[in-house]
């Protein structure tokens, strides 16, 4: 199938569809390894960063808390307090504590005695029902005999990190517990982002269908953080994992890399931080994936223009070759190449037009046999190289006549005249090529052949008798069918003369014969004549000169008839019957 | 009655027995991991009577001494008087804010004693503003029968008249309550095997004298 449609018509298309599909998956192959490569490790940059981010925000926390437990350390070693916080005065370890958040700059400072009692705060705000974090705080951290503990909860509806500090007196004797809190807002949020460059967003997502922002560095909350936060919790709950995700978010006027992390809070819920990044290692990937797509489309025209070239120069040589070879193919042999060129196409049209040359040279010659005799000896001829022009050499001539023909013309149709002439002629000079005659011409129903020419024959004599019998023969065979049609038998007369010859193309310059010249055709002729002498009883007269030429004379039976005179001749020629 | 003159007879007896044959308990305080266990308060408060105790004439002392208490645990019997003498050459402010015994007493300087006196009975447990790793506890017991362990955690009760008592051990790092009802017979030597169960031992790690000295 692929084969069928590899078949192109045009070499130009298949050269095209090779180099050009092999250059275009080769660049295609490596478009795509480069830039799934690219966009990988840019993505795993840009993760890498948010991570760091990430990893940001918790070291801020943790250094929050350290900070906050340290202040917690500090305070508990004010006398002062130590004294009120024994006589259990609450106003005045209130107002203390408003003292202490000047301090410590930690906004929310409240103080609970060992079993997570709150016996005062900094902030009227601060009931025991928004108490309630710090005092689960301390039971966890008195169950697990904790130094310090530290949680995310909502502290008057906002996003608080918590922190609890056992009051000793002296250590390890726990008298109270400080709980101090900070804000993740928008001012925390800000800090983190003025040094990792991330835009980070806390989003409630305790109702994934109802995502609330807690606090974010974006200008305007947009939806995009919230969505994707609400869409991770979803799954994370599906998973019963908090898993961290990192993925990219199309919001309308830029992507972001986004990374989604859970912060568990104290009241079996969670939080999530999502980190937004404005992509700009996917920036400069998508800069040199253009810059790959660019240079690929522009080899793939330079290849294309290449190709096509290359394909013209290949194929016009050899269009105008199949062009050459069908006007050869019609007889015209004088177109010639042009611009030999030095590679194999420009030796193929060096030898094509050697070619056409030597079928020029070889037509015209043939042509001219052609004309003349059949094939067989146009072949030989050619093949032994005959040379055509007059030449004297000797040759046995042949004649054959049907006797009573006269008789016949007048019973018959033309017709039927002609058919049974062809079907006589047919069969004689089947006789005589079998025994390498040449009809030389045929003279109404008379027949001309030469044994040794134009090819010399060192046997020629003995052919021609060997034909003459043999033309009796198929005679007698002939006879026999034309009986069995109802028609009269013939009769035949042949005359065999050996004699020098003038032989070569005889007639006008259109229209050349090859044929022999001379006393001896008119010899051969006339003893095909004497074979109407009834005193003879034969059918076949030759002359002493085939006799003499024979190469195997005791093949042949001939029977002297004497000598006759031959018209132009001042010697009688003698003659013989052959039998 | 013949059998009251016989039950009278037999208090007579005892009482005679008492006063002749007074009996020995020997204590030992082990760990979980079956350590002895040292500075454990091992008292004895007796349950048929009311204990009778005199608080000792002259004052027990509980030293300022290396930026340290000393002793670590002390034990006395209610209206006992406590001397902190500072033996330093710095000055300290000792306080409480046990329930049992609150107080502060002001920063005072070497060479100085401050006195106070314990009336209540319970845990006292001491501290110092200035120095934090500084701590130790007076142990107030209302028996004349206590003592404390000593490094091999054994501690050796005398003089203890028959009778049924509750043997309780406190110690600073005890976790919950350690105490059994013992009876003791007269003139008996009993021994008496108690586990406790003790929370890490956490202390503040000391910061290194001299800011600019350098480590010894
Ligand atoms: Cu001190």
């Amino acid at each position: 199938m692929i084969f069928r449609f590899l078949q192109f018509r045009r070499f130009s298309h298949r050269l095209f569809v090779l180099f050009v599909g092999l250059l275009g998956a080769a660049l295609a192959t490596t478009y795509f390894v480069v830039t799934s490569t690219n966009e990988s490790n840019a993505r795993e940059n840009a993760r890498a960063n948010l991570e760091l981010a990430a990893r940001l925000v918790d070291s801020a926390i943790k250094q929050r808390i350290e900070f906050l437990v340290g202040s917690a350390k500090v305070m508990t070693g004010d006398y002062a307090f130590k004294q009120t916080f024994s006589d259990g005065d609450a106003r005045t370890l209130s107002s203390a504590l408003v003292s202490f958040t000047g301090r410590v700059g930690a906004p929310v400072i409240t103080l609970y005695d060992p079993d997570g009692k709150l016996l005062a705060n900094s902030d009227h705000a601060m009931d025991n029902e928004n108490a309630g974090p710090f005092a689960f705080l301390i039971q966890q951290a008195t169950e697990k005999d904790l130094t310090q503990h530290s949680g995310f909860s909502y502290l008057k509806g906002q996003l608080h990190v918590l922190v609890v500090v056992p009051f000793y007196a002296p250590y390890p004797n726990i008298f109270g517990w400080f709980g101090l809190a900070f804000p993740l807002d928008r001012e925390f949020v800000g800090k983190i982002s003025a040094i990792s460059g991330v835009e980070l967003t806390y989003v409630n997502v305790e109702d994934p269908d109802q995502p609330r922002v807690l606090a974010t560095t974006l200008p305007v909350a947009g939806t995009a953080p919230t969505a994707r936060a609400a869409a991770a919790a979803k799954r994370a709950r599906e998973a019963r994992e908090l898993r961290p995700e990192t993925e990219m978010v199309a919001l309308p006027e830029e992507r972001y890399v986004t990374l989604i992390r859970f912060q568990e809070m104290l009241a079996e819920d969670y939080i999530a931080l999502v980190l937004q990044r404005p992509p700009t290692e996917l920036a400069s990937a998508r800069d040199l994936e253009n810059a790959i797509k660019l240079t690929s489309l522009l080899a793939l025209a330079v290849a294309t223009l290449l190709v096509l070239f290359i394909a013209r120069s290949v194929s016009q040589p050899v269009v105008a070759l199949v062009g050459h070879t069908q006007r050869i193919a019609r007889g015209d042999y004088v177109v010639r190449n042009q611009d030999y060129r030095a590679d194999e196409l420009g030796r193929l049209s060096l030898a094509f037009d050697d070619m056409a040359r030597g079928l020029a040279e070889r037509d015209r010659v043939r042509d001219l046999l052609d004309k003349n005799v059949s094939p067989e000896v146009a072949a030989a001829l050619l093949r032994d190289g005959a040379i055509l022009g007059g030449q004297e050499r000797e040759v046995t001539i042949l004649f054959a006549d049907l006797r009573g023909f006269t008789t016949l013309s007048e019973k018959l149709t033309p017709q039927e005249l002609l058919t049974l002439l062809n079907r006589y002629l047919d069969r004689m000079s089947a006789a005589i090529e079998a025994h390498g005659g040449v009809i030389d011409k045929f003279i109404g129903d008379a027949i001309m052949a030469l044994f040794g020419a134009p090819v010399a024959q060192a046997d020629a004599a003995d052919r021609a008798l060997a034909a003459a019998l043999a033309m009796e023969k198929a005679l007698v065979q002939l006879n026999a069918e034309l009986a069995a049609e109802g028609i009269a038998p013939l009769a035949i007369g042949v005359g065999v003369n050996t004699a020098r010859v003038v032989a070569g193309n005889i007639g006008s310059a259109r229209r050349l014969n090859y044929s022999v010249i001379g006393d001896g055709v008119n010899v051969a002729s006339r003893l095909q004549s004497l074979t109407r002498t009834a005193d003879y009883r034969t059918n076949v007269i030759t002359s002493a000169a085939t006799l003499a030429a024979l190469r195997e004379p005791t093949k042949f039976t001939a029977r002297p008839l004497g000598t006759v005179p031959v018209k132009g001749r001042a010697e009688p020629v003698e003659i013989f019957a052959v039998e | 009655m013949p059998r009251f003159l016989l039950s009278l007879s037999f208090a007579l007896l005892l009482t005679a027995a008492r006063l002749t044959a007074a009996a020995v308990v020997q204590v030992h305080v082990t760990d979980a991991k079956q350590s002895s266990v040292a500075d454990a308060v091992v008292s004895l408060i007796p349950l048929d009577a009311a204990p009778v105790f005199t608080p000792s004439t002259t004052p027990v002392v509980v030293a300022q001494q290396g930026q340290e208490f000393e002793p670590y645990v002390t034990v006395i019997v209610p209206g006992t008087r406590v001397n902190f003498p500072n033996q330093d050459n710095i000055r300290h402010q000792v306080y409480s804010l046990s329930k049992t015994k609150p107080f502060e007493i002001p920063l005072y300087g070497p060479g100085t004693e401050q006195s106070l006196l314990f009336e209540r009975p319970g845990i006292v447990a001491l501290g110092c503003n200035i120095h934090d790793w500084m701590a130790a506890y007076i142990v107030i017991v209302a028996t004349p029968y206590y003592l404390k362990t000593a490094t091999d955690g054994m501690a050796r009760l005398v003089d203890l008249p028959p009778g049924r008592y509750r043997l309780e051990v406190w110690h600073p790092r005890l976790s919950g309550e350690a105490n059994r009802e013992v009876t003791i017979a007269a003139g008996d030597t009993a021994q008496q095997s108690i586990t406790v169960i003790l929370k890490p031992d956490r202390r503040i790690r000391r910061a290194p004298d001299g800011a600019g000295g350098g480590y010894k």
